[in-house]
């Protein structure tokens, strides 16, 4: 996917919601996460993961998928277009990492 | 279970959120609240945490209604809603509760209620010139005119007052922005 390769940074919400969602959540679901995978340093707004929710959806990253029934919270899961966009994005932050290891950290490469 | 009324009539959101959670702190906490009149029930000191969003529809609206049950969802509740305004409030003991976490949508959230300051400020504009007017002709009898032309100016005082305000929260994240998420 070449023209993948020139996609802009993805946001930290953007970025943190894809990952959650590589398995199906709900809204709070994703939130909980989220907080606890970056050890309570990212704490999502419900207002901001309703907005990147909804505006992932549009993208075509991730999708909602049937809940149980009797379930009316809407889960959504990564789609294999989401998983591309992760895929290149984790790219650009190893090469922003070993840049900085490099130069700041004064390693070896 | 004692019900507590109060009237007050604020301009800045987020002065009136800082009240709300005072009050909150010393156990009122906000049940109702319409053309300001804010009600509240006794609780425990500190119990809720109360945040106001500006909606970009009526709370009416499908739109906002599904932005509603989301937030309920995560443990907001909407306490109150007010024409586009909704209190929400949320346990304390959840945690820290903020509506929006980054810039983005902070900063889209101040445009909003900018947009609502100036097109009242912009919709009450030609009503007090023809009021100017009006009255510099002699048309209207004063002891009527004048009270009213004063209500005027004061309202678009305050409405050009808060938008400057907010101008300034925008321009103050956008700078942020450069630096930061």
């Amino acid at each position: 996917m070449p023209a993948e390769n020139k996609q802009g940074p993805l946001t930290e919400t953007v970025y943190y919601v894809l990952l959650a969602l590589h398995t199906p959540l709900h809204g709070y679901g994703v939130m909980q996460l989220v907080d606890e995978m970056s050890g309570g340093r990212v704490n999502l707004g419900a207002g901001t993961l309703y907005g990147a929710l909804t505006t992932l959806v549009e993208r075509g990253w991730i999708v909602p998928v049937a809940g149980a029934a009797g379930d009316r919270k809407k889960e959504y899961v990564i789609t294999d277009l989401g998983r591309d966009v992760v895929a290149v994005e984790l790219e650009r932050l190893e090469e922003l990492r070993r840049n900085g290891q490099r130069i700041a950290k004064g390693e070896p490469r | 279970m004692k019900v507590t009324t109060v009237r007050k009539l604020y301009w800045n959101f987020e002065k009136e959120e800082r009240w709300l959670n005072e009050m909150a702190a010393k156990g009122q906490a906000l049940l109702h609240y319409s053309w300001g009149t804010y009600r509240f029930e006794q609780s425990r000191p500190s119990e809720w945490i109360y945040r106001i969003e500006l909606l970009p529809d009526v709370a009416s609206k499908p739109a906002s209604q599904e932005y509603l049950a989301f937030m309920s969802d995560t443990g907001a509740q909407a306490v109150a809603t007010f024409q586009r305004w909704v209190y929400f409030r949320k346990l304390s003991v959840d945690g820290p509760f903020e509506v929006f976490s980054d810039l983005d949508s902070r900063i889209a959230h101040y445009k909003r209620v900018l947009t609502l300051f100036m097109s009242l400020f912009a919709a009450l504009l030609p009503i007090t010139i023809v009021n100017i007017t009006n009255i510099s002709r002699g048309h209207l009898a004063l002891a009527f005119a004048l009270p009213l032309l004063a209500i005027l100016i004061g309202v678009e005082a305050l409405l050009g007052t808060q938008s400057l305000r907010v101008t300034g929260k925008v321009r103050e994240l956008e700078v942020r922005k450069r630096l930061f998420e």
